[in-house]
């Protein structure tokens, strides 16, 4: 039975899933067609020396003669296939120009988010457990503190702080201001040398720590909050008075049940991480899929920015996604529902 | 000015005194080699015969020189005149702004030019006619294109249709009262005496719940004090913040007795700047929340009191628009919109922040959907129409309303990022352009450190205000919370 509901769930999760991403490529058609201007203007040059009859080939081939559904078709078509047009600014194909930024942002969001958990759920956990204490008013006053801060301007105030930066302050630590890796005497050319990987970790710390802050500080407010809940239950009461330590019974009783909002939590931020790591690759010269889109809007790169918000739309659908089944697998109540 | 655009500016006016010595020398030359006097076998040299040689006149007329964007100006050359025994066979049109440089080659002396770019601009247009004796001149001349006035409904559409809400929600609910002045009955109704003082009483209740729960003291404080500065801030500036100096000495001052955070790269006074920014940071925040609250709670109520495939409908839309970033989402509408003005901000964050609110809204519905109260009313004959304004939408409008207080703060924030990104209100002041300006004319190095940390600390503080408000809020009246 309880299997039977399982399978059921996931299913209809999937084809919401299914619906979503559809949906976020209509709406993307759409916004393609309201943009203003014809697309084959921007890639032909403008002179009057210029063959107009290749303009007309060019329309023919992407197919802007035929009627709105036809385009449609080809629009899922060409998108299913992976066939994603060309950049106008550096006429690359757009699929390995966003898979290429792609690296770079899944690097650094993996990092900040990895230390966000580690410190987010260290700090909420040890709030809600010393409840009321100096510890709890203090990192809640800090967390809400940095809750508010713009992601840019942490960003500027570190790099001004610990960068290599020309405006910078130039005291102690000093760690690039921009950029992700050293190259070698060899070139520009990314190889996992022991030096290289080396430098590159010296370049995500900024922009990694900055993302983090913000976030962390979410992160823990969540965490001291549903711990908090969890802590008035009868059976942490119970847990007391069968003579567990206060940590046993944090460790085992509370923070498990105190999870679920949590990974929830994560899955509706991976929005506003991507969010925020736009602002901290500009800032940082960083460049990942934010610092590319920021590019491609000052050059007006249509192809390139449809396909940013697609794939960070569906980013967002598969971390939901992905919640919903941690959720399923550490609530078991939730199967039933 | 960078170093390319200088040697460009310094070869020109080579060239131009270049041409114009020239020209002195060849006037003067004209006397000497006059053979009035000349003595007898002398004859005049092959370079004096250079010199004899009369040079093109480049001749410009625009019909006028000053136009609106999208406006067509004509020029006409044909009154260039060219060398002796020349006819010219080329004209070279060329106009560059700034320091963009395009070339039409024509045949024509005739030439219209039409200029679509945004915002105000000085166009330089060069015309160079050649001749078939292979000499050549140009001339330059000035065109000034800038923005369009706007008509009054243009510019105040937004202001029109918010004060016509607020009009029509007053005398909806003042018209009863203007009825009973007609018809010359008691102003007021025992019950409704009564209602008042309820009301009243649970506001007062709040409000001492609100001061004694200590985040929401602190929260009203900051409110209180940033809410005077927004309403009295515009007032109270020392110096105007919209008039740009002509004096480029008092460009980025460090701070001084008279600015005492210094001077901003139009030479205005960076602390007028934030005074004034307080009005129109909170008003984009405000304004944008309580659009995008009041989308929110209308399709959180729809979807979740009619329930059924309208509601799955409803539900998927709001997940495609809650799944795609928010911040890549207002940049690309920014972007299609072009050059946006204040209304333009608060629609975009207004528009694309409704989707939380109404998941919220529905989860909300769903359980008071269900409540006995509801079921009773039904059985008494209310209307649906009815019920949702009189019972759920009440029930409701608590969460809402805390939830509105919180979204006012991320929009705050959002209206300062999409400044810092480029995005900005065109001729406003908030401290979202502030820092965007800031940034671009590196502050630091220019010894204004105010000008980066003071919006960006008052952005911090303001948010704080708003969140801390809005968690006491949720506290007090979101009764599952209230008692824990």
């Amino acid at each position: 039975m309880a299997r039977k509901s399982f399978r059921r769930i996931i299913a209809k999760r999937l084809v919401n899933v299914a619906l979503t991403i559809v949906g976020i490529m209509l709406l993307n058609f759409f916004l393609v067609h309201l943009m203003p201007g014809n697309p084959v203007d921007n890639m032909i040059p403008r002179s009057p020396k210029f063959d107009i009859s290749l303009k007309w080939e060019l329309q023919k081939k992407f197919h802007l003669n035929d009627s709105l559904p036809i385009q449609l078709g080809w629009y899922l078509y060409n998108t299913f296939t992976l066939d994603w047009g060309t950049s106008y600014m550096s006429k690359q194909p757009v699929f390995n120009v966003i898979m290429g930024d792609l690296r770079w942002t899944l690097l650094l969001v993996g990092v900040s988010t990895f230390f966000t958990l580690l410190i987010g759920i260290a700090i909420g956990s040890y709030s809600a457990y010393r409840r009321g204490g100096a510890f709890d008013v203090s990192a809640t006053s800090v967390s809400l503190f940095f809750y508010g801060m713009p992601v840019f301007w942490l960003a500027i105030l570190l790099q001004i702080l610990f960068t290599t930066h020309p405006l910078a302050m130039h005291w102690w630590p000093q760690l690039p201001s921009g950029g992700y890796y050293d190259t070698d005497k060899y070139g520009a050319e990314l190889k996992f040398t022991w030096p290289i990987v080396l430098s590159m970790a010296k370049y995500l710390i900024l922009p990694s720590m900055t993302l983090a802050v913000g976030t962390v500080a979410g992160v823990s407010l969540v965490m001291r909050s549903s711990l908090v809940d969890t802590m008035t239950d009868d059976y942490i009461l119970t847990a007391r008075a069968k003579g567990l330590t206060d940590y046993q019974v944090l460790r085992r009783h509370a923070l498990p049940n105190g999870m679920p909002p949590m990974v929830a939590l994560i899955a509706m931020d991976v929005a506003f991480i991507i969010g925020g790591a736009y602002q901290v690759e500009y800032i940082f010269n960083y460049p990942g899929i934010g610092w590319r889109t920021i590019k491609s809007i000052g050059d007006l790169d249509f192809p390139l920015l449809q396909f940013i918000v697609v794939i960070g739309g569906v980013a967002v659908v598969l971390a939901n996604f992905i919640s919903d089944l941690i959720l399923i697998y550490i609530d078991p109540r939730i199967k039933i529902a | 000015m960078t170093i390319p655009n200088l040697i460009r500016k310094e070869t020109r006016s080579a060239l131009t005194a270049l041409f114009l010595i020239s020209i002195f020398v060849a006037v003067l030359g004209f006397p000497a080699v006059l053979p009035s006097d000349a003595p007898e076998g002398s004859t005049p040299t092959a370079r004096s015969c250079v010199l004899l040689q009369s040079v093109p006149v480049a001749n410009v007329t625009a019909d006028r020189t000053e136009i609106y964007q999208g406006d067509t100006v004509y020029f006409n050359a044909s009154l260039s005149v060219p060398s002796e025994g020349a006819v010219i066979t080329n004209y070279t049109w060329n106009f560059s702004h700034a320091g963009v440089r395009h070339l039409f080659y024509g045949e024509s002396p005739n030439y219209t030019f039409n200029m679509s770019v945004t915002g105000r601009l000085l166009i330089e247009i060069n015309m160079t006619v050649t001749d078939s004796n292979n000499l050549s001149a140009w001339t330059q001349i000035n065109i000034v294109v800038s923005e369009r006035p706007k008509t009054f409904l243009q510019e105040h559409w937004f202001d029109i249709v918010l004060i016509g809400l607020i009009i029509a929600l007053v005398a909806y609910y003042t018209y009863p009262y203007f009825r009973r002045i007609i018809k010359s009955e008691p102003l007021v109704t025992p019950a409704e005496k009564e209602k008042f003082r309820l009301t009243m009483g649970k506001g007062r209740k709040i409000m001492k719940q609100l001061l004694k729960n200590r985040m929401g003291f602190v929260g009203v404080v900051i409110l209180v004090f940033f809410g005077t500065l927004a309403i009295v801030g515009p007032y109270i500036v020392p110096y105007d913040v919209k008039t740009i100096s002509k004096d480029s000495s008092t460009f980025l001052n460090p701070p001084s007795k008279n600015h005492w955070l210094g001077t901003d790269n139009f030479g205005i006074d960076i602390f007028s700047e934030l005074l004034y920014g307080a009005r129109t940071s909170i008003i984009v925040g405000m304004v944008s929340a309580v659009i995008a609250s009041f989308l929110g709670a209308l399709v959180g109520l729809y979807s979740g009191y009619v329930g059924g495939w309208k509601d799955e409908v409803v539900m998927r839309l709001n997940d495609i628009v809650l799944s795609i970033p928010w911040l890549v989402l207002m940049i690309v509408v920014a972007g299609l919109l072009g050059k946006i003005d204040l209304t333009g901000i608060i629609l975009i964050i207004g528009l694309t922040g409704w989707s939380t609110t109404a998941r919220m809204v529905r989860a909300q519905v769903l359980s008071i959907r269900e409540r006995q109260y509801i079921e009773r009313a039904r059985s008494i004959g209310s209307s649906e129409m009815d019920i949702i304004r009189r019972h759920v939408f009440p029930n409701t409008f608590p969460l809402v309303f805390a939830n509105t207080i919180l979204t006012v703060a991320v929009s705050i924030l959002s209206e300062a990022t999409l400044s810092f990104l480029g995005m900005r209100p065109a001729g406003e002041v908030t401290w979202g352009t502030m820092l965007s300006f800031a940034q671009e004319n590196s502050a630091f190095q220019n010894g204004l450190q105010w000008w980066i940390l003071a919006p960006g600390l008052c952005i911090v503080v303001v948010v704080l205000g708003f969140t801390l408000l809005g968690y006491a809020l949720d506290e007090i009246l979101n009764p599952k919370l209230r008692h824990r």
